[in-house]
């Protein structure tokens, strides 16, 4: 049973465009997957080392962003009489720099947790994302500002036998995507399975008893916001090239919320959370948005969200998990237990 | 010269409201530590009531503006009564989730019922600007002034000459001992969300007549509270009034001389300058309110 | 686990089956894309009640080719993404074989790429970019005036008005960009200099930094591009600095009304280019339809400043039909081919479309009629030049 579980979902996941014919559905659950990408990501930070990160589009516009300038290629003039042209590279090559320019920006917010913590942490983050979104819109002769960067080619493949493909098909696509989100969930398992994730729980529910036993807090706490921030580049840059046009309102605090919102009602600390958060929180539009105007949804999504906080303060995984727990009524090891009691709410 | 005397005087009409804002989010801050994401929203709700009861009720302008601040400081209680006393002491991101939902909810709520067209308040102020030597200024924004710093004041009479402004000051140096000394925490923090929420209702009906009425308007409103907040100091009011004017300064500077398109990124970058070199903000005076 | 395991596959299975099912009435869906919410939610919203006033109205007369058409209204949220997502929703979802969007240049500009993608044509009722036609799509049918055509009605006029500078404030984005271009250029022509060109953001409320510098400007005409929400507080701001210039604005989405409403005293002696005066129905080109239209509009109850931009929905799925008529299905390659055929008088003008753009994937560009009007002591007057 416990071999066969991750079979299962890997098949269902690999056979999905086999049973979604709708090209509008596999739309939404493409887009739904990058989503689930970003908010696993944000999970790492959220969930394992507790730092409420607010400012996680941040790293999501800029991995598209990135992503998107390097295939589309810019002419910028910086002041100081500096001149930059960049010619366009191939739509993948955006995909690794995605990724390394939102790590680095990880790494900047990652020192920065130390510095400011709490509320403030939370504040500084939003304002890191806002300010983002500022440049974005401002800076035209690099980003097109409000006039959207248009046109932003699908990734290409160079396939032997057929040469370069482009990937416009959006069977493909999932594909890519679906490698994508099983490859970071993968290393996130390794991450917080291995001694740096125990250390990483440890510092989140009692620094100073951490610091004590020697861990190194700063290292860890960067490395996990690297490690995060780069997970979201990967998201934007996947967005990127798969809606084909970005503006500056990527950068929208909205978006950190329905990242936020996955992460919570699944399970904050749970690798399967943000997935089962993700799922709920990426298809209730489309079903919802057929009987209520989409005011109305937003007001369900904020409604759910403070009873979810209120009933199910730990989200629906580790609730599910405890369910079963429960009518087990067995003594199982103690280490499930003690897990599940990480994701209780400090008082 | 003319200029930049006018682009000072811009500035002065508009930091009276933002230190209003600031005021109002600076004691529910300091003294509940919950970082309210709702205070934008009670600034629309400020904008939007004046509004209805302006244009659909008829009611007289400057009663309407008293009206939206009673009806703000009454919906800051229901929210403070339903969503944060029944969380009372989970940790600050518990209450920061239950507000993020809160702040959904009432701004799409505002969008249902008003539509996504923006309003704009008729005001009995004539459009003719009071002339003073080089610069020109609306009466609208003179009236603004007057009234965001009468109300000014009279928060620090509220809190310092005042039973419950003894008691809300108290509870922000010590909420032990000033449980012990009899004072009802609950009620406190029932007073200071309302009063807090009072303000940025304030704020709202104040600007509303001067900007356009809009559901997403408490946006950005918000993360300027937050600057204000941040640039004066934790549930400090002095810092919190003037850190309202000086934002104003620097954004009506910062559009006139360097880009108007960065205009509300000068709040964001004052959050992270000060955040990084002082963290308790430039008016340090975080170990008592007022 | 495994319970639950079936249990969330039958639901998205569920979800998957109520999402593809019904739609099977036999009707001709239209794809209506517009900002319906946020910065230019004013205009949206007016464009679209002209739209569905039209469709009433042929529905009325029995429909189109024997059916009822159903206008598919997607809100764009003003936003760029948001037009090529919901475009894309349209196009692949509702499967429309026509659309009507997207308002603004730079949320029709989104929508562009989309197009070509899955070969679904799109009228564009009140885009203004020169960009839009020139791109080499041949999907896109274009009834609104591009700058450059405004420029250029606007310049047979100009040397009346005497402006001897002016500047530019613009909305940072398509339009209010090449709306400064393509008048400064006309304005050099015609020996007029131009000044200060300053932007502002799309929702940008707090326009007095702008202003002040203005103010402090020596040129005679200021020349204002963007929408009527903006443009009420740039008239309120301007008349609180004292602001006394020669004001122009430009783009058709004034709703003089609702400046004189909204902003009183701060609009007179201002002049606006409009596309439509729902005050003189008799000078419009049609003016038994512009009657027509004008008395259902007030039916509705719908505000008559909007007049000015819902003509533009009226228009474009009035243009729609004829080419769905001519086309005779309802299949998007027939209707791109038989919008080249319509030749129809609408409120503003002749619709009939000449080919604009790289040779072999042409646009369709009409000409439409351009007027100046002038606000006098809160009444909208033609001025007499």
């Amino acid at each position: 049973m416990k071999r066969a579980l991750p079979i299962f979902w890997l098949l269902v996941l690999f056979t999905l465009p086999v049973w979604l014919r709708d090209p509008y559905f596999l739309h939404i659950t493409i887009i739904t997957a990058i989503f689930i990408i970003a908010a696993m990501s944000l999970n790492l930070l959220l969930g394992y080392t507790g730092q409420l990160s607010l400012g996680h589009v941040a790293f999501f516009g800029i991995g598209a962003y990135a992503s998107a300038l390097t295939s589309l290629g810019f002419d910028i003039e910086l002041p100081g009489g500096l001149h930059i042209v960049h010619a366009p590279w191939p739509a993948i090559a955006g995909f690794p720099v995605g990724i390394v320019v939102a790590g680095l920006c990880g790494y900047m917010i990652g020192k920065l947790s130390f510095k400011v913590r709490g509320a403030y942490f939370v504040i500084v983050t939003i304002s890191f994302a806002e300010v983002m979104r500022l440049v974005a819109l401002n800076w035209v002769d690099l980003t097109q500002g409000p006039l959207a960067l248009n046109n932003i080619p699908p990734y290409s493949i160079w396939l032997p036998g057929i040469g370069e493909y482009e990937i416009w098909s959006k069977v493909v696509f999932f594909y890519v995507v679906a490698a994508v989100g099983v490859a970071c969930y993968l290393i996130i398992q390794r991450l917080v399975q291995s001694r740096i994730g125990r250390a990483m729980v440890a510092l989140k529910d009692n620094e100073s008893l951490a610091i004590s036993v020697g861990i190194d807090v700063t290292r860890y706490l960067v490395l996990a916001a690297v490690m995060s921030a780069a997970m979201a580049g990967a998201a934007g840059s996947l967005y990127a090239h798969y809606v084909k046009i970005i503006d500056p309102e990527i950068f929208l605090f909205i978006y950190t919320v329905t990242m936020v919102i996955m992460v919570i009602t699944g399970g904050k600390g749970t690798l399967a959370g943000p997935i089962v958060g993700g799922v709920i929180f990426g298809f209730l539009p489309v079903v919802v948005r057929s009987y209520v105007a989409p005011a109305v949804q937003w007001m369900i999504y904020g409604a759910l969200m403070i009873v979810i906080v209120f009933l199910l303060p730990r989200g629906i995984v580790p609730a599910i998990e405890q369910y079963f727990l429960n009518r087990k009524q067995a003594d199982r090891p103690p280490d499930v237990a003690v897990l599940a009691d990480l994701d209780a709410p400090k008082s | 010269m003319q200029e930049l005397l006018q682009h000072l005087a811009n500035a002065l009409l508009l930091g009276s409201t933002y230190a209003l804002l600031g005021i109002g989010l600076t004691l529910i801050f300091g003294i509940m530590r919950v970082v309210n994401f709702t205070h934008g929203e009670l600034y629309s709700f400020g904008a939007y009531a004046v509004f209805f009861l302006e244009a659909a009720l008829g009611v007289n302008f400057f009663v309407a503006i008293v009206v939206a601040v009673i009806a703000g400081c009454l919906l800051g209680a229901l929210i403070e009564f339903a969503l944060l006393r029944p969380i009372q002491g989970a940790d600050i991101d518990t209450t920061m989730l239950v507000m993020i939902g809160a702040w959904i909810f009432m701004q799409n709520s505002e969008l249902l019922y008003w539509g996504g067209v923006a309003k704009s308040i008729k005001t009995p102020f004539p459009e003719a600007p009071l002339q003073l030597g080089l610069i020109s200024v609306s009466w609208l924004r003179i009236f603004v002034l007057v009234v965001g710093s009468v109300l000014i004041v009279a928060t620090y009479f509220f809190i310092d000459h005042t039973k419950l402004g003894k008691a809300i000051r108290a509870t922000f140096q010590d909420h032990d001992t000033a449980a012990l000394m009899g004072i009802n925490i609950k009620g406190i923090y029932t007073a200071t969300f309302a009063l807090g929420s009072g303000l940025a209702a304030a704020a709202g009906a104040l600007l509303g007549p001067v900007f356009l009425v809009t559901p997403t308007m408490g946006d950005i409103a918000s993360l300027k509270a937050f600057a204000i907040v941040i640039l004066g100091g934790l549930g400090n009011i002095t810092g919190a009034t003037i850190g309202g004017f000086i934002l104003a300064f620097v954004e009506e500077l910062g559009a006139g001389y360097v880009s108007s398109g960065y205009r509300d990124a000068m709040g964001f970058v004052i959050i992270i300058v000060i955040l990084l070199f002082k963290p308790t903000g430039l008016f340090t005076r975080a170990d008592r309110i007022g | 686990m495994r319970k639950l395991a079936g249990l969330l596959a039958s639901a998205a299975i569920l979800a998957a089956g109520a999402v593809t099912g019904a739609n099977a009435q036999e009707t001709i869906k239209i794809g209506v894309n517009e900002p319906l919410t946020g910065a230019f939610a004013a205009s949206g919203n007016y464009v679209t009640n002209g739209a569905k006033i039209a469709a009433d109205e042929i529905n009325a007369k029995g429909g189109l080719l024997g059916k009822k058409i159903q206008l598919v209204i997607e809100d764009n949220k003003s936003n760029p993404t948001e037009a090529a997502t919901v475009g894309e929703k349209l196009m692949v979802r509702d499967k429309v074989p026509v659309m009507l969007g997207a308002w603004g240049s730079s949320l029709t500009l989104a929508v562009m790429p989309k197009m070509m993608e899955y070969k679904v044509p799109m009228l564009v009722e009140t885009s203004s970019s020169g960009k839009i036609t020139k791109a080499g799509n041949p999907y896109i049918f274009r009834i609104s005036p591009p700058s450059a055509i405004e420029a250029e009605a606007f310049g047979k006029i100009i040397d009346k008005l005497h402006i001897k500078k002016a500047d530019f404030l613009v909305i940072n984005n398509d339009w209010g960009l090449g709306t400064a271009q393509d008048f400064g250029a006309m304005f050099k022509k015609h020996g007029i200099k131009v000044g200060l060109v300053e932007r502002m953001g799309e929702s940008d409320q707090d326009m007095s930094a702008q202003l002040a510098k203005f103010k402090a400007s020596d040129a005679d005409t200021l020349m204002v591009t963007t929408a009527v929400d903006q443009l009420t507080l740039i008239f309120k701001q301007a008349a609180a600095l004292g602001l006394k210039k020669n004001f122009i604005t430009t783009g058709g989405s004034q709703n003089p009304d609702q400046l004189i409403a909204q902003a009183g005293a701060a609009v007179n002696d201002t002049k606006h280019l409009v596309f439509f005066v729902p005050w003189v129905p008799e000078a419009t080109p049609d003016p038994a339809a512009s009657k027509r239209f004008i008395a259902e509009w007030k039916k509705r109850g719908y505000n008559f400043a909007g007049l000015t931009e819902s003509f533009r929905g009226y228009d474009g799925i009035r243009a729609i039909a004829a080419a769905i008529e001519k086309a005779g299905k309802a299949d998007p390659e027939a209707i791109r081919k038989a919008f080249w055929q319509v030749d129809i008088t609408g409120l503003n003008g002749r619709i009939k479309f000449n080919k604009e753009g790289p040779a072999g994937k042409e646009s369709g560009q009409s000409v439409p009629t351009v007027y100046l009007i002038e606000i006098e002591n809160g009444k909208v007057v033609i001025p007499k030049i």
